[in-house]
């Protein structure tokens, strides 16, 4: 897990650009990689690359980078992790490739050096990387198909950029900070930045499973070369038989704890009560980690409610062996917290505190990596969404066909049950998205809906937003080609959404602000691809009771029968001493609305407001 | 190679700053290959076409225009129809569609800086590649129109090696300017838009003078806005310090360029500003404001002299009183930048560009 960046100023009009300003933007990000440092220049100076080092593999300065290979053609900078590099190495090597490190990166180098673009379907991991190929004088750029590692680019006309970080793009000074309308009502609708969305125009984020060359001619348009509809759509035709499902979640996820335990430093374990966490406790139990510290959050407010992580995550930690790191977090804790928090925020958000503050406990702890359960609700049909949205559509869908039904009920309802309305906001919109998956999934996931948008940013602004990022359409997208069935549409929903956009964002800025590295056994191409022609008909509390079946020792009955909670934080209840006992959050939508409001008023976002 | 038909309202045989653009990226074209036919509206000069284009007469109304451009599409099946200004964006857009062939449209300045109506906003959304002339009017168009980045790229205007650096002494004789710091501006004097800032200049010349320069402001150029910066120049009693000269013809434009000191255009409104290219072209240094299109055109000071409203005045006085100026280096850099070939191989990469897409 690093940080890079560069500057590629593909039109030969264009001014070279500056050491300044690529050593600007590489420190920046020095929490990514506090470990090394490094930039690298092209003959003619009009390309530049930049990286900052946390090592994980190959600790050696051998592996420092950008890296050149040998006949110093191709340079590399890289992001991420290759899991499945061991086996790349032993085939390159059988083809008679020498490697001067023990890197994942130096895999990359030759594995572009033999197949070009096509090295994205050899990698399974999660990666953003640049390479600047010599003889060619371009650069290409690729990003993982879950889109765990971040990519955001901003290409002006003349001049090319590329960070892992909007703010470290920002901190160069040669980008412009232009607002984008679609990030900005993006972010009122769903409490994170939709990709290739940011708050400014010029700044975009490299889509998931695309990658992108730039070369003299100018910038290409990203291709994709990865998506999970596909997956879905074509291995789901050949379901597997359901007394198979146990065994094949046993195999498929051993496999992605197994290949996501590669590593030359110790790997830890984000460990809350629930199913996930506590089943990747037990995998890597079984794929032969011997020590292994899990961490709990754990806060006062919770004592001896449901919502205490703590008793089950300690009777987990003990059935495993694992050494128990319970971090108590205080509401003074989070005040003293909140303005870091907020700097290193990379996009407004309403979520990425847990992780904060879980992070911040496996630092304490001395570690650099730890594997975190995030994905297995999406993957295994975790979440009340899977059951949530099929209802509605099956019974709001038919009304809300109906011509104007939905505006209308959107107006009379507020008339008619206006308490109703006061508690659950969204309530109103339920005829005029429940037509389409993509509607309801707005709804469900909304912060506020598009008719809340004219008076929170004024009409021109909503308008503008709704038309550049066609919030419907967009999540539609992700439902090409369809899966034909329930469970297969709301992963695709919940994966290439709110996961994408929100959790897997949220982890990474969180966690490298702590200079840690959060790897995600459950959000993996291969485990996808394994248990995709299941994953179209599971039936809620199938996919989560195979996952803590799968442990050589199963999870116990008490955490396979507790309600999903998560990783909860009491921000919320936090916010009312921070906002005034005036706050009153009926629900947990309600706080989510008044923790985005207090983002956009810290100095990074505040602009925003002034539009 | 494709076949090109191009839309514009001037090319060849017409006058002004978007007909040399167009005769600029046409010929480009035809250099690389492409078979280009042009349909104009104005063409009022003798037409003198480069090998491979052919341009249609003209056809100023707008219903013989159209129907000449239908003919076109149906007739000679272009693969690619150039749209010249966005105002045709929809005629384009339709002409394109009938002949199934990708559209491109071409954006200026401040005429593609404001949102437009909404059809024009959605016909250049439609358009296979949209091409700007500096990064200035590029970020503009991606305000308004939903359309990827990659698909508006910037083309910067070319100048013509005709401008170069030469003697100036012939013309300083005749104007009575020997011994004097001459300040030059070339643009069009429009009431309407005010924004090129000659006005800027006048207000100036009294701190100029005072710093004891023996200073004259000639302003090159026409328009309705000419009897107000006449009135300013008495208001300010710099009467005998600036000298109107009117439009000037093609070979006595580049004199005036070689013999000034310093060519000024505090503007705010440039597309690019072709007239700092061909004032440096010919050796003279050019200012202008960090503002619009005149930052690609001066390389951000790289090339030209760049600065902002408060430090003009003392930015005008510094470059008179040191005016060690290599004259043939900042022509060649300006040719080396911006040169007939730096503009095919941005004509050619956008081409290839457009081949990409869908």
């Amino acid at each position: 897990m690093c940080g890079i960046n560069g500057i590629y100023a593909f039109r030969s009009a264009a001014n070279l650009p500056t050491d300044g300003e690529l050593v600007a933007t590489r420190d920046h990000m020095r929490t990514r990689g506090p470990d090394g440092a490094g930039i690298w220049w092209s003959e003619n100076r009009r390309c530049g690359i930049a990286h900052r080092r946390l090592s994980i593999i190959d600790l050696s300065e051998r592996a420092n980078q950008p890296m050149v290979s040998t006949d110093g053609g191709l340079v590399i900078v890289f992001n991420g992790e290759i899991y499945n590099y061991p086996a790349l190495r032993a085939e390159l090597q059988t083809e008679g490739v020498k490697f001067r490190t023990a890197s994942d990166t130096e895999a990359l180098l030759h594995l572009y050096a033999r197949d070009g673009e096509a090295m994205v379907h050899k990698l399974r991991g999660m990666y953003a990387f640049a390479i600047w190929d010599v003889v060619k004088r371009a650069l290409f750029l690729a990003r993982d198909p879950y889109g765990i590692k971040p990519l955001y680019t901003a290409n002006d006309g003349w001049t090319f950029r590329f960070a892992s970080q909007v703010k470290a793009l920002l901190a160069g000074g040669s980008v412009s900070r232009d607002p984008e309308p679609a990030g900005i009502v993006g972010f009122h609708l769903f409490g994170h930045l939709p990709e290739p969305f940011t708050l400014y125009r010029e700044i975009r984020e490299l889509p998931a499973g695309h990658f992108q060359w730039i070369s003299e001619v100018g910038s290409h348009e990203p291709r994709q070369f990865a998506k999970l509809a596909t997956v879905l759509a074509e291995r789901g035709r050949n379901p597997g038989a359901p007394s198979e499902l146990n065994a094949q979640v046993r195999q498929a996820t051993l496999d992605s704890v197994s290949a996501h335990l590669l590593a030359d430093v110790e790997v830890g374990v984000f460990l809350s009560s629930g199913v996930d966490s506590g089943a990747l406790l037990g995998l890597m139990r079984d794929a032969g980690q011997e020590r292994i510290r899990a961490i709990t959050l754990g806060f006062d407010e919770f004592v001896g409610t449901s919502e205490d992580e703590v008793p089950f995550a300690a009777h987990v930690a003990k059935l495993y062996g694992a050494e128990h790191i319970v971090r108590r977090v205080s509401v003074n804790e989070f005040h003293e917290d909140l303005p870091r928090i907020f700097d290193a925020m990379d996009q407004p958000t309403i979520d990425g505190v847990n992780t904060w503050f879980v992070s911040k406990a496996a630092k304490e702890a001395g570690l650099k990596v730890v594997l975190s359960g995030l994905g297995g609700d999406e993957l295994l049909a975790g979440y009340p969404s899977f059951q949530d949205i099929p209802r509605w559509h099956r019974r709001f869908g038919l009304p809300a066909s109906i011509p104007f039904l939905g505006r209308a009920a959107r107006v009379l309802t507020p008339l008619l049950t206006p308490s109703l309305v006061r508690r659950q906001p969204k309530s109103v919109g339920m005829l005029e998205y429940a037509g389409s998956w993509a509607g309801i999934y707005l709804l469900r996931r909304g912060l506020f809906l598009p008719h809340e948008l004219p008076s929170l940013l004024g009409e021109d602004m909503a308008r503008e937003g709704l038309r550049r990022l066609k919030p419907v359409s967009a999540i539609a997208a992700h439902l090409s080609p369809d899966p034909k069935a329930a469970s297969g549409r709301v992963c695709l929903l919940e994966s290439c959404n709110y996961m994408r956009n929100q959790l897997l964002r949220d982890a990474d800025w969180a966690g490298m602000a702590h200079s840690l590295e959060i790897r995600v056994p459950l959000v993996d191409w291969n485990l996808a691809k394994a248990l995709s022609p299941s994953i179209p008909g599971f039936v809620p509390g199938m996919g989560k009771q195979a996952l803590a079946l799968a442990p050589a020792v199963p999870l116990p009955d008490t955490v396979r029968g507790r309600s999903k909670t998560g990783f909860s934080v009491p921000t919320g209840r936090w916010m009312t001493y921070t906002m005034g006992p005036a706050v009153q959050h009926f629900t947990k939508g309600h706080a989510s609305r008044d923790w985005a409001k207090l983002v956009l008023k810290t100095p990074n976002f505040s602009f925003v407001q002034a539009l | 190679m494709s076949v090109v038909l191009a839309l514009v309202t001037d090319a060849f045989g017409g006058r002004g700053g978007i007909a040399q653009y167009n005769r600029d990226f046409l010929s480009a074209l035809a250099s690389c290959g492409h078979q280009v036919t042009a349909i104009s509206r104005y063409a009022p000069d003798e037409v003198q076409l480069p090998a491979g284009i052919v341009q249609r007469s003209s056809h100023a109304g707008r219903i013989a225009y159209s129907v000449a451009a239908f003919g076109e599409a149906i007739f000679h099946r272009p693969d690619i129809v150039f749209c010249g200004h966005i105002f045709m964006a929809p005629l384009a857009w339709m002409v394109a569609r009938v002949a199934a062939a990708k559209l491109v449209i071409q954006t200026h300045g401040i005429d593609a800086w404001s949102r437009p109506s909404r059809l024009v906003r959605w016909t250049c959304e439609q358009a296979a590649i949209i091409l700007s002339v500096s990064r200035f009017t590029r970020a503009r168009v991606l305000d308004w129109a939903a359309i990827p980045p990659e698909r508006v790229l910037v083309i910067p205007n070319t100048v013509s090696d005709c401008f170069k650096p030469g003697n100036g002494a012939a013309l300083r004789h005749e104007w009575k300017l020997r011994d004097k710091k001459v300040l030059l501006t070339v643009g069009r004097m429009c009431a309407s838009e005010r924004y090129k800032g000659q006005d800027r200049v006048i207000n100036l010349l009294p701190r100029i003078i005072n710093a004891g320069l023996d200073v004259v402001y000639v302003i090159a150029g026409k328009g309705d806005d000419l009897p107000r910066l006449e009135r300013l120049v008495h208001e300010v009693g710099v009467s005998d310090r600036v000298r109107f000269v009117g439009s000037l013809p093609h070979e006595k434009l580049i004199e005036a360029y070689r013999m000034a000191d310093l060519f000024v255009m505090p503007s705010t409104g440039e597309g690019f500003g072709i007239a700092y290219l061909e004032a440096m072209a010919c050796g003279t240094p050019a200012l202008g404001l960090a503002a619009s299109g005149a930052r690609d055109a001066l390389l951000e000071g790289a090339l030209g002299f760049i600065t902002d409203d408060a430090t003009l005045g003392r930015s005008i006085v510094e470059i008179l009183k040191n005016p060690d100026v290599d004259r043939g280096e900042l022509s060649r850099k300006v040719q080396q930048a911006f040169g007939v070939d730096q503009y095919r191989r941005c004509v050619s990469n956008a081409i290839a560009i457009l081949e990409q897409t869908a």
